[in-house]
């Protein structure tokens, strides 16, 4: 890397570009729909498990349970639901953020996080699509550093065409190229 | 490569060099006691068992004789047959391992990959002076590969050459050989006298570690110690209900029991601390720093200064008693199994040294750092209250439930476990604090101990920010810094002092633009 043309003045720490306040980009609606359906789809079957149970003709259910089984349907029912809503309100929030030496992930309803990954730590990055992501044309981008596993930068639910084009983006970097 | 610089080197490894070797012979053994030891991991919890069942197993001796010398020929033959199946290959370039009988195992490690060189010696390798050569690299612990045994002043050359061809490869203009000049002059920074891991085996945790792993034994055990004592002819039950003997008597045999076991775990401690780090000698040469200990297996770890991601300073409330901090330089941490073990890791420990030797030691990794001298700032007391509140909910709202079906005890107990939590909630907030300088980030945290992080600020690998709706209504966050050795973060700081910590951190990591490692 050269440093003829790098300065290294002071800087008032208030005129540092500043992480929180980039501009958030939402991730494609489809994963918010898909996910939905996935949720919806996983209690449903949990229910219906349920009502095998109850209606079975096979064994008799021990009294207290008979009794117990349609309080439950309701309950998981309404906890479903309410985590389904939950749910596609978290998936609304998750943005992503590309500067010209960053990207950020943001996330959560109640407890908020923004996750910042400087590109010159990148070590490497995957694209990953699972057979449902794939019928929707989604995708979603794993960006991985020294920080490890537990640490690995993802962003998922992007269209298939932008992962594509951020993974080349990160790929052709002057940072990672600098890093070699 | 210059040939007039590893002339020296190249005769040194020409046998070892382009053709699929064996191992020494001497590795059978350690198959064997590395098989044994495996096996012995996966069924310790059986040991109950065989005690337990031992009166049975005595009346068939001829069946247990077989049996094991039945064991001890499968322990022989498996380790012949994977030292039959192990084959290794050192071309220019790369280090090539062929292991596995049913399982092949192909490692190719090309040599620039390979980011630290450690050596183990057990003590079986003494009379040979072989030694295990283990190759590290950053990516997954799969990849990292073991010559199993490999006569020592090989295994140094190979070393040698292997540092030498990464020095070729990432500063050649600069520095056309430093290593062999430095390897000259490796100075001493730190050794350890017996009395330092005396102290270090009194004061570390493996007391209650050892407790710990026995805990689900203490019913067993109290039962065989009281049969034990009977069938000495001591009427227990008898000797406790008379009233030949006054309270503060049997108060006295109790204390010196106790007094008796804490004092014979210290003494495995004590014992444990000196083995693992015996003659224990922390050198430096040139930007590579060379920890040596141990007085059966001798371990031989290497870090280059620049591989340096956090030093931490430990006090364990002993320590603190002690005046002695166990002074940590971490490195790389690739993988979660080696975070365990901490002298078979990469990471460099030096057991219980002063505060003062603590501070010289970091200064001369790090001159500029201020670990001693920096006044920290503490977080915000929401983060008591917070917890206070979780512990409140959590305890003396089960207490509520459980009373109302009736268990006064059980409520009273949680209750009282919610009050003994507030001391600690309040001391766990009081050891937190934080502070930064132009290039170094402080972290102190702890309970009744007391922890110190310093790490570089451009070495951070990703930053993260976190706000709970709680902690948003009073402008509070908490920020986290992934580094190569793993995440730290501050809890419940001032929102703007939080966003600045984290541009500040990406300002410096993307400008600088310095390599981490």
């Amino acid at each position: 890397m050269s440093t003829s043309s790098f300065s290294n003045e002071t800087i008032e720490s208030s005129s540092l570009p500043k992480a929180r306040e980039q501009r958030f980009l939402p991730l494609s609606p489809a994963y918010v729909k898909v996910n939905l359906l996935c949720r919806l789809l996983l209690w449903l079957v949990i229910l219906v498990a349920l009502v095998v149970v109850y209606w079975q003709p096979w064994f008799e259910l021990p009294s207290p349970m008979q009794k117990a089984i349609p309080s439950l349907l309701i309950a998981i029912a309404s906890l479903g639901l309410l985590l389904s809503v939950y749910g596609v309100i978290g998936d609304k929030i998750k943005g992503y953020a590309l500067r010209e030496h960053d990207l950020s992930y943001k996330s959560g309803v109640i407890f908020k996080s923004i996750i910042s990954q400087p590109i010159l730590r990148i070590q490497h990055v995957e694209l990953k699509h699972g057979p449902i992501d794939r019928h929707f044309g989604l995708a979603s981008l794993e960006v991985f550093s020294a920080g490890g596993a537990m640490h690995t930068f993802a962003i998922p639910g992007l269209p298939e065409e932008k992962a594509r084009e951020l993974r080349q983006y990160i790929l052709e970097h002057s940072d990672i190229a600098a890093n070699e | 490569m210059n040939n007039k610089q590893t002339s020296s080197i190249d005769t040194a490894t020409e046998e070892y060099r382009d053709k699929w070797l064996k191992l020494s012979p001497v590795a059978i053994i350690y198959f064997a006691i590395q098989f044994i030891k495996n096996t012995a991991s996966n069924f310790v919890y059986l040991i109950p068992a065989f005690v337990i069942g031992y009166q049975k197993l005595a009346d068939n001796i001829v069946s247990i004789i077989v049996g094991v010398a039945g064991v001890l020929a499968f322990i022989a033959i498996s380790a012949l047959v994977k030292f039959y199946f192990y084959q290794y290959r050192i071309t220019g370039q790369r280090a090539q391992i062929h292991s596995g009988v049913f399982q092949k195992k192909h490692i190719d490690l090309p040599f620039e990959r390979i980011q630290n060189i450690r050596f183990e010696q057990p003590i079986y390798y003494r009379l040979t002076d072989h030694v295990c050569m283990l190759l590290d690299t950053a990516g997954s612990s799969k990849a990292e590969a073991k010559i199993i045994a490999l006569p020592k002043p090989v295994a140094e050359a190979l070393k040698q050459e292997i540092l030498l061809f990464k020095d070729h490869k990432t500063n050649t203009e600069d520095h056309p050989d430093p290593e062999q000049k430095q390897e000259e002059r490796e100075t001493v920074l730190n050794t350890r006298s017996v009395r330092d891991l005396v102290i270090h085996g009194l004061a570390s945790n493996r007391i209650w570690i050892v407790l710990g792993a026995l805990a689900p034994f203490f019913n067993s055990i109290s039962e065989q110690v009281i049969e034990g004592i009977e069938s000495f002819g001591v009427d227990l039950e008898a000797l406790m209900s008379s009233t030949q003997y006054a309270m503060w008597q049997y108060i006295l045999v109790i204390a010196s029991a106790t007094f008796i076991i804490v004092a014979f775990l210290a003494l495995i401690s004590v014992i444990g601390s000196v083995i693992t780090f015996y003659d224990f000698r922390l050198t430096r040469s040139g930007d590579r720093y060379i920890r040596r200990n141990g007085l059966f297996t001798r371990h031989e770890v290497a870090m280059r200064l620049r591989r340096l991601q956090m030093i931490v300073y430990q006090q364990n409330w002993l320590d603190r008693l002690l005046q002695r901090v166990n002074l940590k330089f971490e490195q790389l941490n690739s993988s979660v199994e080696r975070h365990n073990a901490s002298t078979a890791s990469g990471k460099i420990m030096v057991p219980s040294v002063t505060l003062s030797e603590a501070g010289e030691l970091a200064g001369n990794a790090w001159p500029e750092h201020q670990m001693g001298s920096i006044k920290f700032h503490p977080i915000s007391k929401r983060l008591m209250v917070r917890n206070a509140l979780v512990s409140f909910w959590l305890l003396v709202g089960s207490a509520l439930v459980i009373s109302y079906f009736g268990h006064y005890q059980l409520s009273a107990a949680l209750v009282a476990l919610f009050l003994a939590s507030l001391p600690l909630i309040s001391l766990r907030w009081k050891r937190w604090g934080y502070a930064s300088d132009d290039q170094f980030i402080y972290i102190r945290k702890g309970l009744i101990g007391v922890n110190y992080r310093c790490f570089p600020i451009h070495k951070v690998q990703q930053t993260s920010f976190y706000q709970s709706w709680f902690m948003r209504r009073f402008k509070l966050c908490s920020v986290g810094f992934v580094l190569a050795c793993g995440g730290q973060s501050v809890p419940f700081i001032k929102e703007t002092t939080g966003d600045a910590l984290i541009d500040e951190t990406l300002h410096q990591v993307e400008s600088l633009k310095k390599s981490w490692m």
